[in-house]
């Protein structure tokens, strides 16, 4: 099916180019539906998106690639350079540059540079169908006529107008259409022409001619033996040099706004007077207020994390009597909470609860799981010398039942092995998937955006900008879209701190750990078990935001990229965009939990039940048991020296709820696994620690590797992951244990921050006099 | 003056623009350019969401250093068509 598919090719391919926030996405979804695809373009971590239109009774099929949102053809991101260069290759036969109505002349401001490379151009006029809301018109016919290419008025959102959009590409295809530069006349002529004469006869001569009258790096790199010519055409300019005290760049900028104004400014007219506030300004008088901003949002958040993981939505506990629901069947109990506690008096406390939607749609996830593999459920016993023993009492789903026969080893690779693990992490995909439903919402409403701007000063004090903020936070969901969602910051060095810090965020997958250890802490230390988890997410932040600083003394770069984002006004969301974005997630998690985590799933279960001689064994003699020895020393400072205590943490690597689950392997429960192992509270809290802060699930590696770009940069980066984790469980153990310790740490620390400081500053006055 | 220090919903033009390269073109690229209007419409502590034609940037406090801006109504040099 997929090979027919791909031989019936189409013969004609469009480049889909326009400024960020003009509705590109939108027109790219509505034209390719399910087919897009999405990819990395070679060698920079921009992502790549393909698909193909197709309209059945024309028997049209058009290939669409669409290009990062860019606002010019600039040498400086790498978006830019990824868009001019695909373009320049010529791959595409067409470009289709969509333009926002409702902005035009900034929009134009590419269209004039897209102009410039001879390459048939459609332009598509979107959201034309809110100007006559607002009482503006644009004449669509004298904008054609003006551009020298075709002009089709589309709306993106209610799909109008693309089926003709098509076919005015079709007729484009092969249409010769001479490049056009509007910075060719004025007092950049002579520069341009004098500039033209020294290149020969290429493909691209104009383009390649504007560039270098720009000074663009890349070009200037491209002839770089015409250099000093160039440079003596350009200082003959006496008007650039006594205007724009020969900056070429903002001349051209300003020859182009100045094109655009002088030629397009009577393009719109409007009907009524346009109010100077628009409602989307209002908006944003409380949304980014100054003292409120911050509040909103994270009262925003809050709801957010509520509706996703809260076993008691909207606290309505409060309101309901103690044992409402402790009768209720199976099918309602996945609404609400049906557990309870008695007490000696017969008095009821718990099953008064309503599940949260996440929890609720977890619930169902787990249900299907037991109905699929049985579920191992462990119960405590008391035996005859009245001690209390855990039992394993298996419970049959269809797997288990059919494979009743089957001997011992394939049982154990199916239901312990793959479907344990596969289960383990599908069970978190409806929370994750539904936090990123609300994020994705707040995305697309362009809250985000103003949430990026009021949290930028902040973040500005430990080396970040306000655009880590926004990838931070879907870390509390989970780090591999989290990790994904760092391409939006532009700087390299703001990105992979960002990524290296993510795993600090403590992740979905990583709250089983904190919720069955935090129980086990009220027992052992009567811990209030709430404070417990909110502390394991303050220990994270708080780590994150010292080694965020550590990063940014030792990298020893002077301030933070500047912020300057387009605020786009605030919409309702798109459910066609927001529903294809989490299908497109929800994909990548189920194929990573059918092959990454099922094969390391059924490597661990080897490693847990054989030992060297290739025989089944118990876990206390396997392959694990006798590594995870050899290593006992080397975490014995943490407080944890216990081979299963290793191999639980270890397992953490392939999911992290793998650590719970292997605990409940190893010794039945948390409870007995952390009594029979005879370890301190603040082990266990070193532990804890270590889950948090240390490499995390070989998903999220991957992710990280593939956005840092190079095996070295991983590798440290899991360096890093290990030496912190380290370091962060040491200290919790011996200040928890010696509490005189923090003392010498606290030295430490504030000792690294001013060395690495005073080293930095010795390194730039070196540097200096050196340039000097 | 300084955009920094320019008053909250008044449009001021712009005469020169002193950040470095890269800011300065991705300034050019927003719309944000010499002889062009701009508004203030919010300070966050220095921290601006400007109005530049028909769209909202939020620049941070130091861009906002680099924009000198003018009252409107003189005409300035680069605002001539030539």
């Amino acid at each position: 099916m997929k090979k027919l598919r791909q031989t019936k090719r189409c013969d004609i391919k469009v480049a889909l180019a326009g400024n960020p926030n003009c509705g590109k996405t939108t027109l790219f979804n509505a034209l390719t539906g399910a087919t897009a695809h999405v990819g990395n373009w070679t060698g920079v971590t921009v992502e790549k998106l393909e698909g193909t239109y197709k309209d059945r009774k024309s028997d049209l099929r058009i290939d669409i690639v669409d290009l990062p949102g860019i606002y010019s053809l600039s040498p400086y991101s790498p978006e830019e350079v990824v868009s001019r260069d695909y373009i320049l290759s010529q791959d595409a036969d067409v470009i289709l540059n969509i333009i926002d109505a409702t902005n035009l002349q900034r929009n134009l401001y590419l269209t004039t540079q897209l102009l410039e490379i001879g390459i048939p151009i459609v332009v598509a006029l979107n959201m034309s169908d809110c100007l006559s809301a607002n009482g503006e018109r644009i004449d669509v016919e004298l904008l054609s006529k003006k551009l020298g290419a075709p002009v089709v008025a589309i709306s993106a959102l209610k799909q109008k107008g693309l089926k003709e959009l098509m076919l005015k590409i079709k007729e484009q295809k092969g249409v010769e259409r001479k490049a056009f530069s509007c910075i060719s006349s004025g007092i950049l002529k002579e520069s341009v022409e004098g500039i033209a004469s020294l290149l020969q006869d290429s493909e691209h001569k104009l383009f390649d001619t504007v560039k270098l009258v720009e000074g663009d790096k890349l070009m200037e790199q491209k002839y770089i033996s015409l250099s000093n010519k160039i440079k003596e055409i350009k200082d003959n300019n006496q008007e650039v040099a006594s205007r724009y005290k020969g900056d070429f760049e903002t001349c051209v900028a300003d020859r182009r706004y100045q094109y655009i104004n002088d030629n397009f400014g009577d393009i719109i007219t409007y009907d009524k007077e346009k109010p100077a506030l628009s409602k989307s300004d209002k908006a944003d008088r409380a949304l980014t207020h100054k003292f409120w901003g911050i509040p909103i949002f994270l009262m925003i958040i809050f709801a957010i994390f509520h509706l996703t993981f809260s076993e008691n939505l909207f606290y309505l506990s409060a309101v309901i009597p103690d044992g409402a629901f402790k009768d209720v069947d199976k099918f309602s109990s996945l609404f609400v909470d049906s557990e309870y506690e008695e007490d000696e008096d017969g008095n009821i406390t718990g099953a008064n609860s309503i599940k949260s939607p996440g929890v609720f749609l977890q619930g169902l996830v787990e249900e299907l799981g037991e109905l699929i593999k049985g579920e191992r459920v462990v119960e405590d016993t008391v035996d005859d010398n009245g001690e209390s023993v855990a039992e394993v009492i298996e419970e049959g789903g269809i797997v288990t039942r059919w494979l009743k026969d089957a001997p011992d080893w394939a049982n154990g690779v199916i239901c312990d092995g793959i479907l344990a693990g596969v289960f383990g992490v599908l069970s978190f995909i409806p929370q994750i998937m539904l936090l990123f439903l609300f994020l994705t919402i707040l995305e697309d409403t362009g809250y985000m955006a103003r949430v990026a701007f009021i949290m930028d000063r902040a973040f500005r004090k430990i080396g970040l900008s306000g655009k880590s903020f926004m990838p931070l936070l879907m870390c509390f969901g989970c780090a591999v879209p989290g990790i994904m969602a760092t391409r939006t910051i532009e700087n390299d060095r703001e990105r992979r701190s960002t990524i290296l810090l993510a795993p600090f965020f403590s992740c979905g997958a990583k709250s089983p750990i904190w919720y069955a250890f935090a129980a086990v802490l009220t027992g052992v230390a009567g811990w209030n078990s709430e404070l417990t988890v909110f502390g394991m997410y303050v220990i994270g932040i708080v780590v994150a935001m010292i080694a965020a600083l550590i990063i940014k003394k030792i990298s020893g770069q002077k301030g933070v990229t500047p912020f300057i984002m387009e605020l786009p006004a605030y919409h309702t969301p798109q459910f066609k965009s927001v529903t294809l974005h989490i299908w497109q997630k929800l994909k990548h998690f189920v194929f990573r939990a059918g092959t990454v985590i099922a094969a390391s799933t059924i490597i661990i279960w080897y490693l847990l039940n054989f030992n060297f001689k290739f025989q089944m064994v118990g876990e206390d003699n396997s392959i694990l048991a006798i590594v995870g020895g050899w290593f006992e020393w080397l975490f014995k400072p943490l407080g944890f020296g216990d081979w299963k205590y290793i191999v639980a943490a270890v397992t953490g690597l392939i999911a992290k709820e793998e650590v719970v689950s292997s605990i409940e392997v190893l010794s039945g429960s948390v409870e007995a696994f952390v009594s029979t192992s005879g370890i301190s509270t603040a082990g266990v809290v070193s532990f804890m620690a270590f889950n948090l802060l240390t490499v995390p699930c070989m998903a999220a590696v991957g992710a990280a590797s593939g956005e840092l770009g190079s095996s070295k940069r991983t590798a440290l980066a899991v360096l890093f992951w290990i030496l912190t984790s380290y370091t962060v469980s040491m200290i919790i153990y011996l200040v928890g244990t010696y509490w005189w310790t923090i003392f010498i740490f606290a030295a430490a620390i504030a000792g690294v921050i001013t060395a690495a400081h005073f080293i930095n500053k010795k390194r730039f006055e070196k540097k200096e006099a050196t340039n000097v | 003056m300084k955009l920094l220090n320019s008053p909250i919903g008044k449009q001021k033009v712009i005469v020169q623009v002193t950040a470095d390269e890269k800011t300065k073109n991705r300034l050019n690229n927003i719309g944000i350019i010499i002889g062009g209007k701009i508004t203030p419409l919010q300070s966050n502590f220095g921290d601006l969401i400007v109005k530049v034609r028909e769209c909202r940037v939020a620049i941070n406090k130091d861009v906002a250093k680099h924009i000198i801006v003018e009252d409107g109504n003189e005409e300035i040099t680069t605002d001539q068509t030539v």
